[in-house]
């Protein structure tokens, strides 16, 4: 690759359009040509004004608070997972949480106390802007897979897979028309954890959930929905074996449209409002 | 105060402007794992990032996880970015794409969108942003005049590489025009735009041959 020719090229090099010989022959001669290129950071520093020549628009609200709590549950999973490259990072714990919990401490409730902000406003960042780390060609093709798993668990009676429940099946397998599945995703790639929610149309829900880390203390997992408007409320208690799988099975919960489902590590059953770190999570879609 | 965008406005925080803490205190704070960091960044430049997302991926719920994995790569890779190698912005938006085309070529594929736990972006989207000076005195409007004062067919091909992550090659296929006047139309093209939103940059290469096959077509 010669001088002249990363010129002829540099347009389509800063765009990413060369194939990619062309796009690695000049990768290698910027690497060790002694001339200057100017061309290269001239053209490349059009780029960012092809974006900005759109119009901007503003995402759902829920994004923000989304954004910030995945970036919170990723702090504290670096913290519970023993992460020490990055000292700044778990003094940030501390700061951000309210109380100043110190390394060492027991992990303060990142569900309630997200970000400083949201601490300010004196309320508890809903369930469904914890939609964190979502990804939607994940989750489709999850649901998918989830209910082909479903449906031959009825008629296999099996239980592999890393999602199916390894405990007896849900008790309503003969899936009513309308029921919804969401697959429940943790918020970190830390947690091997994963699990599923099958929601009736008459309101009966059943979660299933495999490679829960067994809970301290009082500490339960409580299983929680929020609507689209944010209200949130307590649907119950999984029951976790000794194996980390736990499984919830209720009736008569309310539905509506557009519903998050989340399962937060509280520090007791009894709570009324989620106060503690997000374990998983998922959309409950039509 | 949060600063609101709206579809009806224009406005953005070019680099450099100061508005509030600079970029730079900003991007320390993000390294730091300070929170407050990661909000100042989202509600500066979310609703260009996410305007961008969406015109790549054209599909609102692919674009907001493209924006959310964006914005966990600059808060994970923080410690990474050098002041010295561009802007906030330039950084932000070349990751942004850099999610939206891999998603949609995942898409394609059908392959899930991938965990951002290591943002590495390939060598010609980290280039250096020298234009600081230059963004101060650039508005939407501005840049929106230049691209439209482009030939069309030279403003196609950018489009087509930069919002839809085709090669020349794909292009050429696409827009049925030969292989050297794909190479042609860039070339052109992002010289022409450059000139108009900088104009009194100095002229500092002369574009090259038009073809490397050696046809000329139409340009």
């Amino acid at each position: 690759m010669t001088c002249d020719r990363v010129k002829e090229l540099a347009s389509g090099f800063v765009l990413g359009s060369l194939e990619a010989d062309e796009m690695i022959g000049i990768e290698d001669h910027l690497a060790t040509c002694l001339s200057p290129h100017p061309e290269i950071e001239e053209l490349g520093g059009v780029l960012p004004y092809l974006a900005i020549s759109l119009p901007p628009v503003e995402p759902p609200a829920w994004l923000r608070e989304s954004v910030i709590a995945a970036a919170s549950a990723d702090v504290v999973a670096r913290r519970r997972a023993g992460v020490t490259g990055s000292e700044s990072k778990r003094s940030a714990v501390a700061m951000e949480l309210p109380g100043g919990a110190q390394p060492g401490q027991a992990p303060r409730p990142v569900a309630a106390e997200v970000a400083p902000s949201s601490a300010k406003r004196g309320r508890i960042v809903s369930l469904a802007a914890v939609r964190a780390s979502r990804r939607t060609v994940t989750s489709w093709g999850l649901r998918a897979a989830a209910v082909v798993l479903l449906v031959g668990f009825g008629a296999l009676g099996a239980s592999n897979g890393v999602i199916v429940p390894k405990a007896s099946p849900p008790p309503f397998y003969n899936i009513q028309p309308g029921t919804r599945v969401a697959v429940l995703n943790p918020p970190s790639t830390q947690s091997q954890a994963a699990g599923l929610a099958i929601l009736m149309p008459s309101g009966h829900i059943y979660v299933t959930v495999n490679h829960l880390e067994a809970a301290q203390g009082d500490e339960a997992y409580v299983v929680w929905l929020a609507a689209g408007n944010g209200a949130q409320s307590k649907v119950g208690v999984l029951k976790v074996d000794g194996s980390g799988t736990g499984q919830l099975d209720v009736e008569n919960v309310a539905t509506s449209p557009d519903i998050w489902i989340s399962i937060c590590l509280e520090p007791n059953a009894n709570v009324t409002v989620s106060s503690g770190p997000m374990v998983l999570s998922g959309t409950i879609s039509f | 105060m949060r600063k609101q965008f709206n579809v009806s406005s224009d406005s953005f925080v070019p680099d450099g402007t100061p508005e509030g803490e600079s970029e730079a205190e900003l991007m320390r704070q993000v390294a730091a794992g300070e929170i407050g960091g990661l909000e100042a960044l989202y509600d500066r430049y979310h609703a260009i990032a996410y305007a961008l997302a969406l015109r790549i991926t054209m599909e609102t719920g692919l674009a907001e996880d493209v924006v959310q994995d964006s914005f966990m790569g600059v808060w994970r890779n923080a410690g990474r970015y050098a002041e010295a190698k561009g802007s906030v912005r330039g950084w932000l938006l070349a990751i942004v794409r850099h999610r939206a085309i891999d998603a949609m070529r995942r898409r394609r594929t059908g392959y899930a969108l991938g965990e951002d736990t290591d943002e590495v972006l390939p060598t010609a989207l980290t280039l250096p942003d020298i234009w600081p000076e230059v963004a101060g005195r650039l508005d939407a409007e501005h840049v929106r005049r230049a691209m439209a004062n482009l030939p069309p067919a030279q403003r196609e091909v950018i489009e087509l590489a930069y919002f839809d992550g085709l090669t020349q090659r794909e292009i050429a296929d696409r827009t049925h025009a030969p292989l050297g006047t794909v190479k042609s139309r860039m070339r052109l093209g992002m010289v022409s735009l450059r000139d108009r939103l900088v104009g009194d940059f100095e002229e500092d290469f002369t574009p090259a041959a038009p073809s490397s096959n050696g046809k000329k077509g139409p340009v």
